[in-house]
């Protein structure tokens, strides 16, 4: 028998049982026969929400199984069981509809049967925000009573709504588990077809909370799909008819896990045959994630904490990355690789350690994730310093292989040991980038041996190729740039365009933070910008990003060029690190940064500069950008790029030599470039800055006029 | 389409000369781009190049000065229509009325009035800076005299006066003070016009629609007086809103240079004896659009929230507006109360010291240069950091004004902790919340 | 010569929503001008005036708002007496009490109080939570549910607690959700976005965008309110378009200017009228700005707003 044979035949089953049931009743109280729910307005919910036709009577009833039967093809493809598995649903809840005739009350403590109007709607809330984050629904008997009630326990300490069917009520019953809507574990009935009622919630909230039409079958099924994060867990033995309103529960987009050994159907049965992994098998099946409300650990975690110093005196042990062999890593894997919450300790633990010396330690905050990407890393990572100076009694300086934390005797005297470290990692990284982390382990190693092993061959790896491709993102060689407006709220109209080689102009957006930001937070002030339709390819205009930034800006800008200072050059916010301005005497620029107090040749001190190049105002000839920017090769390209550059404070020039005089001789072939910039050392005035850059022979004195 | 630095710089004579005041051409022709030098101070310029540039930098509106010596102030000059653009620069002024229909004992009382509102917020003289007189069909008393009276207070008049041998007679006693000749219509204007113009003062035109009023404006203009300003004030309020609007938003987005004149609005007429409607319309005409509001009389109900609104409407909206450095004591704080520090932005520095007083705890605020900027803006530009406040710790000489050591410091910047105490030994600091309003609690709790 | 006036009418408008049922239901947006620009093309809908009471009752009202409500014994009284003062077009219970930093009364008794109040008076109702994120959402679900029928407002889904507020007030109970952000136009908008994203129909939300007394920095207040007005009608951003509504009294009744005593600083003067010029003041420019609707405190400045801007409109 093929698994289309064992639908058809239980959905079969059931209309048999349903039209039986149905002629009967009409014989027995006439066609006009009132009938429905109690406590709803949308009945009979189900079959109201797939064909938009309320039923009242007896009569219509019959009609309605009809239409039922008009569903049920029987060709082997995958959507006549889909649909055979919504008519068995619709024949359950007929069967279940006509218990309730007369206004009689067919279930009794505990089961609940049909739900309420009322109860949806208080359901719904939390299950529209993400409080309830699944519906559980538990169908037959667990193998032993004891494994059953511990399946239901671990989703409700998940705040996961259960609902029951079958012999797991008697199960919870025995074990004398407590169950009710109110500790959000509802026996449904002991029926299958009672199975229906948490259907009709589901149905429901799609017409209550989704505005879906009654009668947009199309719009249900992908309402369920998408946000009730419901699923199955059907126990052995299966007959026909739960697999035929398994199939029902799979339209609907809700996966079933099974302990029998059955069909398999990828991401929708699913076959699990331990018990014990039904939880963690059905939230990754049905994408759900937990929210991670508090942090396991015996110390405090707040911000207050995150400016606490340990001094020597005060310190258990410390770990110092500048002796000893320290890392710390966050590694992206596949999801098979890891298993959620795991926290292993791999050496001794702190209690083994001499008070206050010096230690070895190397933590991989391994995660997984649909949306995860090797770029992300890094910024989690950037994160550890600020969650673990959170912990009381714990301070972390530094980052990659050059970390330092120190324990102090309080936090350990409170019971404060390596795995705590772990659980910091994890609960931070799992909640505040839930968005593509779906599972993530962390791995402590404190065994010298084994740090040295991890630092050198892992971390130090991992690092290089992360700054090598950080040096080899190039602007052309990516898809898609990114606006940046997180400066509006003082620049109203200001936009800036983030690209690898040109990251914001404060110095602190790279093109990866706004792909991550963006990735995080869609709706946020990062998005995506394309990058098909070119208009200069000279001075970087694109139709894309003139769109992007008219939209951003809300009208107030046009367009904007991204490599040129002349035309259309970008706005600045105000926040710039630094502001780059002609200095036409010597056909160059001078650039400013922040921290300089004094005179440029150009005639204007750094706030004078500011002032006029800030506010999201185009200001051709001028330019605010980051330091980072100064060394790329994109640095005004229109107009001949870093050649252009007279004069730079002395700690400025400083600062980015090394990598300017990379780029100088990469473009032009000239060596140690930065000495032919003036600085204030040499001129403050344009006259000087000149003699002095003749004398220098300066690359910017040949080159085309820049006006 | 204002001209772009670059483009004057074009014009310039880029010989660096200096003799502007600026080091450089390129400076000097950013400032003129700004507004912030005007193009004669170059006397090099070539004369096509000059008569290019101002054709194309002449001012939308124009300024206009009124007042004499120290009460001397600009209207006008306005080149947005919403501050978000560019900061507005001429504050809008309110007159308080007295009217020749009032007795002496009435006038001198008003008089009183006006000179009480005086105080100082945020660094700014906050009064009545200009007094309405007004000539009134019904007149009881001496117009002159009450004139003479009301140029005695020191403060810049508006002499509301259609009759030209009064106005002739006012201005022999206070031209010399720079009043505004609120006077001209369609009907006087030109005998209006001489008298003002003899007499050196701002002429005031008024009429009965814009129409009307566009029309006179062009005829003074045509007699060569440009040293105007338009009585925006109608029938009603609504017809006095419009008023306001449609003049400035012909002169700014329309280009109509015939309303480039700063505005009058009269609310004594449209509201007379309702002081909350003053109050509101008071309110509404300094958003937009009112160079000069007038109210029957402004006492400190009107005046408080007036001048805080105006103080904040006409800032940059680039630049924050800050509060001065310093100790501030509240709810009766001395030296043995613990002492908060945040930053000198102005908004934050409200609403901490707002919450503050709710919670009635005495407390030293202790407020450092941190450029006007909020709490984690500041920190992130390294304004508000341990070095900073310890460094003003020293300036200020707080420990010699305080003896608490007690210390409590913003919530959002809890990093700083370790290293305050290490560069302020002595202090011992402590972590407030992150929200400005959960201090209420936490203070009360701590004390 | 004469004048003519260019039109400054759009293309896009605002949004119109509607506030209660039955009567006394009203109408805040719709208009496809600059705020008060009604010389530009008439605006149908005139801004609206609210008046606010708290589950205080009067114990924490000044003197001079206490003594219009002389007689009033329970919840009801009030509400009762606040719905009768002259231009009041509906009525703003503030749940103040149920902030955990505060009194932290439970939801029950609050919940328990808006449901007297509703009872008392036919005027749409607003209800208003504690400012604390996380009971309001326990606070505002409730009201939602108390006041099913009567398509109150809900104020306020704010960043932290929109899905909650969102799905509570605007799926389960169709009523209008207020969204609630600090003073920037890019938080407003992505706040609407994201309570759009929940299922909320964007003509059953307004905006209260932030706001301050006037003096407080009431800058930013003014250029978020006109730059959304642009976007909304110049650009016709659809997730801008939303009526905005500004709570003005629980600023204003709490600044010193208002609430100092005349024995502290006598020479202010009279307390009432600081309180009341503060209040009208701070209603007017947030009108000017771009409100849709105030909600205000004392009688005597409600009185002044609404017959101000019948005149205006």
């Amino acid at each position: 028998m093929t698994l289309f044979d064992v639908v058809f035949s239980g959905n079969d089953t059931v209309y048999g049982l349903t039209e039986g049931a149905i002629n009967g009743a009409i014989e027995k109280h006439g066609a006009d026969k009132a009938i429905a729910f109690p406590n709803t307005a949308y009945s009979l919910p189900c079959y109201y929400g797939v064909t938009g036709t309320k039923v009242a009577t007896l009569g219509e009833l019959k009609d309605a199984l009809g239409v039922v039967k008009s569903l049920m093809t029987r060709e082997k493809r995958l959507n006549d069981a889909f649909m055979s598995g919504v008519a068995t649903a619709l024949c359950a809840e007929f069967i279940e509809v006509l218990k309730y005739m007369d206004g009689a009350v067919p279930y009794e403590e505990p089961c609940y049967g049909h739900l309420a109007d009322a109860v949806i709607r208080e359901l719904g809330v939390p299950l529209v925000t993400g409080d309830i984050p699944g519906v559980a629904v538990i169908l037959g008997s667990a193998p032993t009573a004891q494994e059953g009630v511990e399946l239901v326990k671990s989703y409700q300490a998940q705040g996961i709504l259960v609902t029951l069917v079958g012999g797991i009520i008697d199960q919870c019953e025995e074990m004398g588990y407590k169950t009710g809507a109110n500790v959000r574990v509802i026996p449904l009935g002991k029926d299958v077809t009672s199975v229906i009622h948490v259907v009709s919630v589901a149905v429901r909230a799609a017409l209550i909370f989704g505005n879906i039409q009654p009668g947009d079958a199309a719009g249900l099924m992908k309402y369920t799909f998408e946000r009730v994060p419901a699923f199955v867990n059907a126990f052995a033995p299966l007959d026909p008819v739960i697999v035929a309103c398994g199939a029902g529960a799979i339209a609907l987009g809700f996966p079933v896990i099974t302990n029998e050994e059955t069909f398999r159907v990828p991401k929708s049965l699913i076959v699990q045959k331990d018990v014990s992994k039904f939880n963690a098998t059905s939230l990754e099946a049905r994408d759900i994630k937990i929210k991670i409300t508090n942090i396991d650990i015996p110390v405090a975690f707040a911000s207050a904490f995150e400016g606490e110093i340990i001094r020597r005196g005060d310190m258990q042990v410390e770990f110092d990355g500048s002796r000893v062999d320290c890392c710390e890593l966050v590694h992206a894997k596949e999801a098979s690789e890891i298993e959620d919450h795991k926290i292993e300790v791999i050496g001794p633990d702190i209690d083994e350690m001499e008070v206050g010396s010096k230690n070895s330690i190397a933590y991989v905050v391994e995660v997984a994730g649909k949306n995860m990407q090797a770029d992300f890393e890094p910024v989690f990572e950037r994160k550890f310093h600020s969650y673990l100076n959170c912990i009381e009694g714990v301070m972390h300086t530094g980052q990659r292989d050059m970390i330092r934390i120190r324990i102090s005797k309080d936090a350990f005297a409170a019971g404060f040991r390596a795995k705590h470290i772990g659980e910091v990692l994890y609960a931070k990284v799992k909640s505040e980038f839930a968005a593509v982390v779906d599972k993530c382990q962390v791995k402590i190693y404190t065994d010298p041996a084994e740090c040295t092993k991890i630092r050198h061959e892992v971390a130090t790896p991992m690092f290089d190729k992360r700054d090598e491709r950080l040096m080899t993102l190039t602007d052309e060689g990516v898809e898609v740039y990114y606006s940046c407006i997180m400066c509006q709220a003082f620049s109203p109209s200001h936009v800036c365009v983030v690209t690898p080689e040109r990251l914001g102009l404060c110095g602190a957006v790279s093109w990866l933070d706004a792909k991550a930001t963006h990735q995080l937070d869609p709706e946020g002030p990062c998005q995506v910008i394309t990058k098909e339709r070119i208009i200069d390819e000279r001075i970087g205009e694109y139709e894309d990003v003139n769109e992007a930034v008219r939209k951003f800006s809300q009208g107030a800008l046009e367009d904007v060029s991204l490599y040129s200072i002349i035309e259309k050059p970008m706005t600045s916010c105000g926040c710039f690190e630094c502001i780059c301005g002609i200095e036409p005497l010597s056909n160059g620029v001078c650039i400013a940064n922040r921290e300089y107090a004094g005179m440029t040749p150009i005639g204007m001190t750094f706030p004078e500069l500011a002032s006029m190049t800030g506010g999201g105002v185009q200001t051709p000839g001028f330019m605010g950008h980051g330091k980072h920017f100064i060394a790329s090769k994109k640095f005004m390209k229109a107009e001949g790029g870093v050649a252009r550059i007279v004069w730079m404070p002395k700690d400025l020039k400083d600062q980015v030599a090394e990598r300017l005089n990379e780029t100088a001789k990469e473009m032009y072939g000239i060596e140690n470039f930065v000495d032919m910039i003036g600085d204030e050392t040499v001129a403050e005035d344009p006259e000087t800055l000149l003699a002095f850059l003749e004398e220098k022979g300066h690359p910017a004195l040949s080159m085309e006029p820049m006006m | 389409m204002a001209l772009k630095g670059l483009d004057i710089f074009k014009l310039s004579p880029k010989k660096n000369c200096k003799e502007c005041g600026c080091p450089t051409c390129m400076a000097f022709s950013m400032k003129v781009a700004q507004g912030a030098i005007d193009v004669s101070a170059c006397p090099y310029f070539a004369p096509e190049a000059l008569a290019k540039l101002s054709a194309a930098t002449e001012p939308p509106m124009k300024t206009i000065k009124v007042g004499a010596g120290d009460a001397e102030m600009t209207l006008g000059g306005e080149t947005v229509l919403f501050r978000h653009e560019k900061t507005f620069v001429s504050k809008t002024r309110y007159a308080s009325a007295v009217c020749d229909c009032m007795d002496a004992a009435a006038v001198d009382a008003r008089l009183a009035d006006i000179a009480k509102v005086d105080y100082e917020r945020i660094g700014e003289r906050m009064f009545v800076e200009m007094i309405y007189v007004n000539h009134s069909s019904e007149a009881v008393s001496d117009y002159v005299e009450i004139v003479k009276k009301a140029a005695a207070t020191g403060r810049v008049l508006v002499l509301g006066c259609t009759d030209v041998e009064l106005a002739k007679a006012a201005l022999a006693v206070c031209k010399d003070s720079k009043p505004i000749l609120n006077g001209a219509d369609a009907s006087n204007y030109e005998a209006m016009n001489a008298v003002a113009t003899e007499a050196g003062v701002v002429l005031g035109v008024s009429g009965a629609n814009l129409s009307e009023i566009h029309d006179t404006v062009e005829k003074l203009e045509g007699l060569g007086n440009k040293n105007l300003v338009i009585d925006v004030t109608g029938e009603n309020v609504k017809d006095t809103f419009a008023n306001a609007v449609q003049v400035r938003k012909a002169a700014l987005k329309d280009g109509d240079r015939t309303f480039g004149y700063p505005s009058i609005v009269n609310t004594a007429k449209i509201a007379m004896g309702d002081s909350h409607k003053q109050a509101a319309l008071l309110s509404l005409f300094t958003m937009k659009y009112g160079s000069i509001v007038i109210a029957e009389n402004i006492s400190y109900a009107e005046a408080l929230p007036l001048y805080g609104l105006r103080q904040n409407l006409f800032t940059d909206p680039q630049k924050p507006m800050k509060v001065e450095p310093g100790i501030y004591p509240l709810n009766g704080a001395d030296e043995n109360s613990i002492c908060l520090t945040t930053v000198d932005f102005a908004l934050t520095y409200f609403l901490v010291s707002g919450e503050l007083e709710r919670s009635g705890v005495p407390v030293n605020l202790i407020i450092s240069d941190a450029g006007g900027l909020s709490v984690l803006t500041s920190w992130a530009a390294g304004k508000f950091s341990a070095g900073t406040i310890a460094k003003f710790f020293e300036e200020a000489k707080i420990e010699e004004k305080v003896k608490s050591r007690k210390l409590v410091i913003p919530g959002k910047v809890a990093v700083l902790k370790g290293e305050i105490e290490a560069k302020l030994p002595n202090w011992e600091v402590i972590i407030a919340p992150n929200e400005a309003v959960q201090l209420v609690k936490f203070m009360k709790d701590f004390a | 010569m004469p004048f003519t006036a260019k039109s400054g009418k759009f293309n896009a408008s605002i949004n119109t929503v509607e506030i209660g049922s039955g009567d006394k239901a009203v109408k805040i947006g719709g208009e496809n001008v600059l705020p008060l620009y009604s010389f530009d093309a008439p605006i149908e809908n005139a801004p609206k005036v609210g008046i606010e009471i708290t589950d205080f009752g009067m114990d924490n009202e000044p003197d001079c708002v206490k003594k219009y409500y002389e007689g009033c014994e329970s919840i009801a009284d009030i509400a009762k007496k606040a719905a009768s003062f002259e231009g009041v077009d509906f009525l703003c219970f503030r749940m103040e009490g149920g902030d955990p930093n505060g009194a932290n009364k439970s939801t029950e008794e609050l919940i328990g109080a808006l449901k007297e109040v509703a009872a008392a008076v036919d005027l749409p109702i607003v209800a208003a939570g504690c400012k604390n994120a996380e009971k309001d959402a326990e606070l505002l679900s409730k009201a939602a549910e108390a006041l099913d029928g009567r398509n109150a407002m809900l104020l306020a889904a704010k960043e932290e607690n929109y899905k909650t507020v969102g799905a509570a007030a605007g799926l389960a109970y169709k009523q209008i959700v207020g969204a609630e952000s600090a003073v920037d136009i890019n938080l407003a908008k992505q706040l609407n976005v994201l309570i759009g994203q929940l299922g909320v129909n964007s003509k059953s939300i307004v905006m209260n965008v932030g706001t301050a007394a006037a003096g407080y920095g009431f800058e930013y207040v003014v250029s978020t309110m006109d730059r959304i007005k642009a976007a909304a009608l110049s650009q016709n951003d659809a997730n801008l378009q939303m009526p905005i509504v500004t709570p003005v009294a629980s600023e204003t009744w709490s600044v010193k200017e208002a609430m100092a005593s005349e024995a502290d600083v006598p020479e202010w003067g009279d307390q009432e009228a600081r309180g009341i010029d503060m209040e009208v003041e701070t209603a007017m420019a947030v009108i000017a700005s771009g409100s849709n609707a105030v909600i205000l405190k004392h009688p005597t400045s409600i009185a002044t707003i609404t017959n101000l801007v019948k005149e205006l409109v």
